[in-house]
Order: C-alpha cells, then structure tokens, then sequence
C-alpha cells in the first residue's frame, strides 16, 4: 500500500493536474489582484478552452498544442469584450473595494451561468473527448500517455515564461506594482487603465490555454468549470494574494491531495476535499480571502 | 400598524386570487401558481436574512434540499403534516450548526463561501446516498397538486408577513445596521453576533419546509437535483431584479422569473437560463442601487 501510494504513476498525475490549477490560479490571481474581479466564471473560461480545442481537433485534425496561441487569443478576447461590456466604467468610479468584489462577483455568476447554458445549447451537454498523443511511454514503472507530457511540458513553459514576464519586464512589473498597491501605482506612473487590460487578457488567456491542455487528458463538458473555479480560489487563498509563486506551490499541493484522496477513498473524495478545503481556507481567514496584503 | 393591515389584506387577496384563479383556469395554471408561490416563499425568507444584513447567501438550496430530504426519506413512516414543519426544524438546526463559523466571515466572501458550503453538503450527502446504495427515492401516494398549492401559498404568505414584520422591529433595524455597518452597530450595543445567527436560522425554515412540499410535488428525490445551486442562483437573481428592500420585491421579481420561465422552459430550458443570467447581468450592471445597498455593509 505504502508503496503503491509513493510510486511514480501517481506523482505524475499529481505534477500534471497541479501544473494546470498553478495556471488557472494563476490567471485568477492576474485578474483579482489587479482588479478585485472575484471572477466566480473562471472555470467556465477553462471549460471554453476545452470547447476550442475540442472543435479545433475534430475539425481540422490538426494538434491543439498548434491552435495554443489562437486559443490564447480567444480567451484574451473574452476577457476584454468583459472588461469593457462591465468592468471598466465601475472601476473607473474607484468605488470602495468591496462594492467592486460584490458586484463583480454577482456579474460573474450572470457570466458563468451564461456561458454553460449557451455553450449546452451550441453543442448539447454531452461530454466529449478526443483522442491525441495517446500513445504510452514507459520508464520503469511508470506509464505515461504523450498527452500529459505534452499538457505538463506546455503548462510548465508557460507557468516560467510568466514568472520571467512578471518580474523582468516592466508591464509584469506595472501588475504586481498594481496588485501590492493601486493608489501607489498610479502615483508612479503606472498607466493603471492599460495595466488592468493587459491583465485581465493575459489571465483570461492562460485560462484558456489550461483548458485546452485539460481537455487533451479530460472529458469536455459545459458543465465542467465549476470544480476549476474553486480550485482557483482555493489556489489563491492557500497560496496569497499577488504571490505568484507562492501561487504555483499551491496548485501543487492541491494536486497531491486530490490525487491521493481519490486513490485511497474514491472519486467523490474529490469534490469533497476542494470544497471542504475551500471552506476552512475562507473560514480560517475572517480577515478576507487573501488578507496577506491588503490594498490600502 | 395600518402599513401592516394593509400589507394582510393584499396576501390574503393575493392568496384568494391565486388559489381560486388558477382551480378554475385548469391543471397548467395551478403549477404556475405553486411555482410562483415557491419562489415568492423563497426569496421573502432569503431576503429576512439576506436582504436585512447585506449577507448575501448563495446557500439556500441546502436548506430546500434538507427539507426535501426529509420528506423523502420519512415519507412513508410519517404524515405530511409533521414533515413539511419538520423539514423546516432541520433547515434551521443545521443553520444554527453552521451559523457561528461562517457568519464571522464578510461580504464577497460570505457569499462564496456559503456557496462552496452549499456544494459541500451537497457531496458529502451524494457519498451517503451512494453508500445507503440510493441513488434516488420515489415517493408514492404524494397528494395532488391542489393540495400542495395550499401548502405553498401558505408558506409564501407566512413568508411575506413576517419579512415585513421583521423588517419594521427592533431586531430587523438592528440587522439593517449590521448591513449598513457592522462594526458601528456593535459599537451602539447591537448583539451582532446573536442577531445574524438568529436572523440566518431564521431564514431557512421556511425554504426547509418549501423544499418538503416540493418533493411531494416531484414525488422523486434526487440530491443532485435538491440541492442544486440553481436554487440558490434563482433566489438571488429574484432579489435583485425585483429588490430585497422590502416585502414587495420579492414579489415582483418572482413574477417576472415565472412570465420568463414560462414563456422560455417549453423552448429550452438551457435557454431560459441564458435569459436569467443575461437579466441578472443586466440588473447589477444598469439598476445597480439595490445592490449596493446590499452589499455596502457587508463588505468592510
């Protein structure tokens, strides 16, 4: 038991799953810490990345991992058309920071519930999959089909390329300026309209692009997003707000424990541990879900 | 005193009228009408707690799904008339459990927590359904809907008076100060702490005996369904598209979901969804003032 519990196979499917909740909590952190969007509709985006590159396959036969950076663009898309259709005349009032968190939430919920019924109905609830890179590579005792490796090389990529954006460049310095402190950062200089732009785009699009890499491994359905939303959320409460790395070892952790919480109870064991892990993680932090730093 | 005699006489007209309306326009219209009596019972309880403190709760459904669960399970031992009361005891007991914990957290962070709560009580029962090996429950000899329609529009009407009795007392001005600040409120001597878990327990009884009416009406249990967070989401969007502020909003809003459901279900029902969320964008984003009022206290 014990060691079936240490073997490989597990440790693989744990590095692939958290490599995908370091990605979406990722974005998630991108757009509640620049914005305070609690965006409650984030795994729909994910689901919506699936959906893509679920249609991209089945219809041109060619490898999702080509249509990355137009599935990237879409999601980009996505998050702009929001931005400007609802957010950006109430952030341009500087209301208080809780008006912003409870309305962006509500509008969120609207947006999510949206998104699965329109996307049940453009291609009915059936869950769908796709076969790709299924071929199974052995090392030892451990198997592992081409399409995690893929998903987990991708997320990776991408989860270093954004640690390097975000402290080397100056618009991922401009973000963390603006998710440590909004007032301070305008003061700077810090083109605060363009910064939120940019960061809801690129949170939207890593979401999307999990969603794609997801969907390579998983069954795609509408109704698929919600389990990734809380995951996010438990990502970024466990990992902090604005901790981008602190972040990434989160989703990691989560991974673990699902994994293994599916492997020794059962698979209702995992809804039942993301929720119940999301509810002591806000219950145990009164002071508000992040209250790492607080925006002044 | 007068506002409340006046606000009796309108239930009881509305009651008249609903009741008695829809025996003689036929069968579809008396499930219209225990349709609209449901919802109007729901968001009236939700908005004693929900639209007095500014916590918004994405939870109701567990207590539906509590009082369902209830009915399903004893239905054969028990009659309904202990049940239906009984579904609400459970609701407001397991309220009170939870209440201490959860309550202590704010605003936007309420809400998502009592939605992730929701899900949480939604799964752990699914894995003791599954372990019972009942996957779902059949209720046999359930009474007809005339029956329950009178069940249902006496919860809404209890509902509808005793938010408006509430909200004009002590206790309901004191939970308007914990919405408009929480932290003054406590200062002036308000029990906050007291009056929210009252106020929370409160509110799920009567969605707990709505819910035990309502699987009579399904005659068929299924946790999936119960505790499904479109309940909550419904609840919700009602309050914010008629307007918690008073016993009236509930109303209007509900009646507005029924037109919308009504005219949209027989179509699809994913569509009607895509129409309730497209209106509750709406609402938040261009008649906004409900909610702010909602969520200004609660956010500090």
């Amino acid at each position: 038991m014990i060691e079936s519990l240490l073997s490989a196979q597990l440790l693989f499917a744990a590095a692939v799953l958290g490599a995908l909740y370091a990605l979406i909590g990722l974005g998630l952190n991108l757009v509640y810490g620049t914005m305070r969007l609690l965006n409650i509709a984030h795994g729909d985006i994910l689901m919506v990345g699936a959906f893509a590159a679920f249609w991209w396959f089945t219809l041109t036969s060619l490898s999702p991992l080509i249509a990355l950076p137009l599935i990237a663009v879409f999601g980009a898309a996505i998050g702009l058309a929001l931005y400007f259709a609802l957010f950006r005349h109430q952030l341009a009032q500087e209301l208080d920071a809780s008006v912003i968190e409870g309305r962006s939430l509500l509008l969120f919920f609207g947006v999510s519930v949206v998104t699965q019924n329109v996307t049940a109905l453009l291609f009915t609830a059936t869950p769908r999959a796709y076969r790709h890179l299924d071929e199974v590579y052995r090392f030892g005792d451990l198997a592992m089909t081409g399409n995690r490796i893929a998903a987990l090389v991708c997320a990776v990529t991408l989860l270093i390329a954004m640690l390097i954006f975000l402290k080397k460049t100056l618009f991922g310095i401009e973000i963390r300026a603006l998710i440590q402190h909004r007032e301070a950062a305008r003061i700077v200089g810090v083109n605060v309209e363009k910064v939120q732009m940019v960061a809801i785009s690129i949170g939207f699009a890593v979401t999307a692009i999990a969603g794609t890499l997801l969907s390579m491994t998983e069954q795609t359905n509408p109704f698929m997003g919600f389990r990734f939303t809380i995951a996010a959320f438990v990502v970024i409460i466990i990992g902090g707000l604005g901790n981008i790395r602190g972040g990434i070892i989160a989703g990691f952790l989560l991974a673990v424990m699902e994994i293994y919480a599916v492997t020794i109870f059962s698979a209702e064991a995992r809804s039942i541990l993301i929720y119940g892990g999301f509810v002591l993680a806000i219950i145990l932090r009164p002071q508000g879900l992040l209250g790492v730093r607080k925006r002044a | 005193m007068r506002d409340t005699f006046t606000l009796i006489t309108v239930i009881l007209a509305g009651v008249g009228l609903l009741y008695f309306g829809s025996i003689g326009a036929g069968p579809y219209w008396q499930i219209v009408a225990l349709n609209l009596a449901m919802w109007i019972a729901l968001t009236q309880s939700w908005s004693l707690f929900s639209g007095l403190t500014g916590y918004i709760s994405l939870g109701h459904a567990v207590a539906y799904g509590l009082g369902a669960y209830m009915m399903a399970t004893l239905f054969s031992e028990w009659p309904i008339w202990v049940l239906v009361p009984m579904g609400g005891l459970v609701a407001g007991v397991f309220a009170l459990i939870v209440a201490l914990p959860v309550l202590r957290v704010r605003g936007p962070y309420f809400v998502i927590l009592s939605f992730g709560l929701s899900e949480l009580v939604k799964y752990v029962l699914l894995v003791v359904e599954t372990a019972l090996g009942q996957s779902s429950r059949l209720l046999f000899g359930a009474p007809g809907t005339q029956t329950l329609l009178v069940w249902m529009l006496a919860l809404a009407a209890v509902a509808t008076l005793l938010r408006h009795v509430i909200g004009l007392s002590r206790f309901g001005q004191g939970l308007v100060a914990i919405r408009e600040d929480e932290t003054a409120a406590e200062t002036i001597g308000i029990p906050i702490t007291r009056y929210k878990v009252l106020a929370f327990a409160l509110s799920t009884v009567i969605p707990g005996m709505v819910g035990a009416v309502m699987a009579l009406r399904s005659t068929y249990f299924e946790v999936l369904q119960v505790f499904s967070p479109t309940i909550s989401f419904t609840i919700v969007t009602i309050a914010i598209i008629g307007g918690a502020g008073d016993a009236r909003g509930p109303v209007l809003g509900a009646v507005f979901l029924i037109a919308l459901s009504e005219t949209l279900r027989g179509v699809s029902p994913q569509l009607y969804l895509v129409f309730l969320g497209l209106s509750l964008i709406f609402f938040v984003r261009f008649v906004p003032n409900g909610l702010t009022g909602l969520l200004r206290g609660g956010g500090r």
